[in-house]
């Protein structure tokens, strides 16, 4: 399964290493990266993500994510990219 | 998130940054910290003479961490502990992990390399900022003296709010030296946003319509302090109900309609009421795979609500029909249904309990661990705390201790470190000095933290260890039995030094037994001594704990003593 993450989050120190490694760990691969900083200061990463098994879930994911402290804002598509 | 007043930290003359970290704790109403001098840290132990801190001096990192853990346990407030930078930061991973896994509200405070040295593979340095990123609520380097106050304050409200969880600080030594007069501080405070009253709807209707239903809870009870509204939910109710390891004692462990800890090392009516079930409802619990066995045959008949205090839980490992996140008590006291039909359920369940209750006949004189436990606790009464290793006779506790509120069972429970159960009795005892504080240990486990009974003797804290010594690391030695074809590889401890000597070469009073006769003096002698002590237990290195779920099988599976 494949899909994309977007997440809107505070540039604080280690948050994107924060992300990236909690989508690693959780059982995605990183296939696509971009980021970008808004001008409030946030910066916003767009990850293409795929699926390492079939029991990953990115509802899931995205609920861990949004759970970490830096983190304003989560979307998942699934199935989009590549 | 709610928005909350700021407190202002008067903008007076420059504050050393080791002077505001100790205020910023003493702010916080931390009385006690468990620590380890060294070279970046030098500033705040500078400082920490003179304050109102009092600073626990273990022997080795882990054991700080370990101790902090079991203090945040305890009182619910986050447990500090304090490590220089490299090898003694490192030292304290153990202990952070085991606060992660299990939700225990703690702040780690690191000494850094000064910030100029930092990426440059100073002596000492490493990124323990990236190397516990996966195993923190969050964490912070600070980068500005005059940020501290703020800084602090972030922490402990992130480390005891919502899901609590261990947050750490790495301070550079440079701001603890530097001088800066603080930034204003301003939190905003935690609260669970109110629970959708149309999933309470959703709920309350399936519980009206069950005619089997369980009620599985686990460490979010204690974490939410909802023993109270768990125990008027299930009494409303009348439902049976199954702990997590976690969770035991948030219903009385010996109240008729609780059936026990489920899992693989839980009780067959637990188990068993969980197949059959028609309707699940998991509260503060994560369907961690020892409790569920085999996951797609969990309850394989049941209709799950899930209710968490961290939404992220919902649905993460088995689809919910109803999830439902917020503050635990408010969710459980708007579930005022009760069942129509479950009655016939209900006494199935307590018949089945009472058909499958423990038994404590073993042959022979040797002392029958078990046994030992069940009298040990009865005999200590419901306000001792108990603190276990990991192995077989943490699994002992769990089954056959007595627990009536979760704050007296210390174990780790999702990490499983060996070597929890000394620095957990130490970090229990200076949370609360007057309780009765037994460690249940192994001689597996005591050796990897048996440094600390130094700091016990040294703080004189009357801590009660039972050692439980079958002379092998058991529980491998048991699945090497069971699941390997008694191929037994590495876990003979027979060399084991002889640990009354041990204990009393750290000025500790020790005695061994290995007859059963013995035991009631022993229970009585440890009970009575006010000072630390050692009590060394012999028991036959082939026992094992039962009943069992092997590996990757369903819950109803499982395995029984040969009688
Ligand atoms: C730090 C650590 N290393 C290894 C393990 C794996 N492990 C789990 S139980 C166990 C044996 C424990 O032996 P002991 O403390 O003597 O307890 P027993 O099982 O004999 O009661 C081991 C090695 C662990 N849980 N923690």
């Amino acid at each position: 399964m494949t899909g994309q993450l977007t997440i809107d989050f505070d540039l604080h120190e280690g948050a994107v290493l924060r992300v990236l490694g909690l989508v690693e760990r959780r059982g995605f691969e990183v296939r696509g990266i971009r980021m970008t900083e808004a001008a409030d200061g946030r910066g916003a990463l767009a990850l293409d993500v795929r699926a390492r098994d079939a029991s990953r879930s990115l509802d899931t994911v995205a609920g861990q994510l949004q759970r970490l402290h830096d983190v304003r804002n989560v979307t998942c598509i699934q199935g989009v990219a590549q | 998130m709610a928005a909350h007043a700021p407190s202002t930290v008067p903008d007076t003359a420059p504050v050393s940054g080791a002077r505001l970290v100790v205020e910023a704790l003493e702010r916080e109403g931390v009385r006690t910290v468990f620590g380890y001098p060294g070279g970046a840290i030098m500033p705040l132990y500078d400082a920490l003479t003179g304050s109102g801190l009092r600073h626990i001096l273990v022997r080795h990192e882990q054991a700080a961490a370990l101790a902090a853990d079991a203090y945040g346990r305890v009182t619910g407030e986050p447990g500090v502990c304090i490590a220089t930078s490299g090898p003694g930061a490192t030292n304290l991973v153990t202990g952070i992990a085991n606060a992660y896994m299990d939700s225990v509200p703690m702040v780690a405070i690191t000494g850094q390399v000064a910030t100029s040295l930092i990426g440059t593979d100073a002596f000492q340095e490493v990124d323990i900022f990236g190397i516990t990123l996966p195993i923190v609520k969050h964490s912070f380097v600070i980068r500005s003296t005059a940020e501290i106050p703020q800084v602090f304050a972030q922490a402990f409200e992130l480390a005891r709010s919502g899901r609590p969880g261990p947050v750490l600080i790495d301070l550079p030594k440079d701001m603890g030296v530097g001088a800066a007069v603080p930034n204003p501080v301003s939190v905003e405070r935690f609260a669970h946003p109110e629970a959708d009253p149309q999933l309470i709807a959703a709920a309350n209707a399936l519980i009206a319509e069950a005619r089997a239903p369980v009620l599985y809870f686990g460490g979010g009870i204690a974490i939410a302090r909802a023993e109270r509204a768990l125990r008027d939910f299930a009494a409303r109710t009348g439902m049976p109900s199954v702990a997590t390891l976690k969770g035991l004692g948030g219903i009385p462990t010996d109240h008729p309609d609780f059936l026990g800890m489920l899992g693989m090392h839980g009780m067959r009516a637990a188990n068993m009421a969980i197949d059959k079930c028609d309707l699940l409802i998991c509260v503060g619990a994560r369907f961690d795979d020892r409790a569920t066995g085999k996951l797609d045959t969990f309850a394989p008949g049941a209709t799950v609500i899930h209710i968490d205090g961290d939404p992220a839980e919902i649905g993460k490992l088995r689809r919910a029909a109803v999830g439902i996140s917020g503050d635990i008590s408010k969710i459980l006291d708007a579930l005022d249904a009760r069942p129509a039909h479950s009655e016939h359920w209900a006494a199935l369940c307590r018949r089945q309990k009472a058909m499958w209750a423990m038994s404590y006949d073993a042959p022979g004189s040797g002392i029958y661990a078990p046994a030992l436990l069940k009298d040990l606790s009865e005999a200590a009464g419901d306000d001792a705390v108990f603190t276990c290793d990991v192995g077989q006779h943490q699994m002992w506790v769990a089954q056959h201790c007595r627990f009536s509120r979760p704050q007296a069972h210390l174990t780790s429970a999702g990490l499983g470190t060996m070597g929890y159960g000394v620095p957990a009795g130490i970090g229990a005892l200076i949370a609360d000095p007057d309780a009765t504080v037994i460690t249940i240990s192994g001689d597996g486990s005591i050796m990897m933290n048996v440094q600390e009974l130094a700091t016990l003797r040294r703080y004189r804290l009357p801590l009660k260890i039972v050692l439980i010594d079958n002379s092998q690391l058991g529980m491998v030695r048991q699945w090497q039995e069971l699941f390997f074809e008694e191929n037994f590889s590495e876990i003979d401890l027979s060399d084991n030094p002889d640990f009354a000597d041990l204990a009393q070469a750290f000025g500790i009073e020790a005695f061994t037994i290995d007859h059963r006769d013995e035991v009631p003096a022993a229970i009585e002698r440890l009970l009575a001594t006010n000072g630390p002590i050692l009590c060394h237990v012999r028991i036959d290195p082939r026992a094992n704990v039962w009943p069992l779920v092997p590996p990757n099988s369903s819950n109803v599976q499982m395995l029984e003593k040969a009688k």
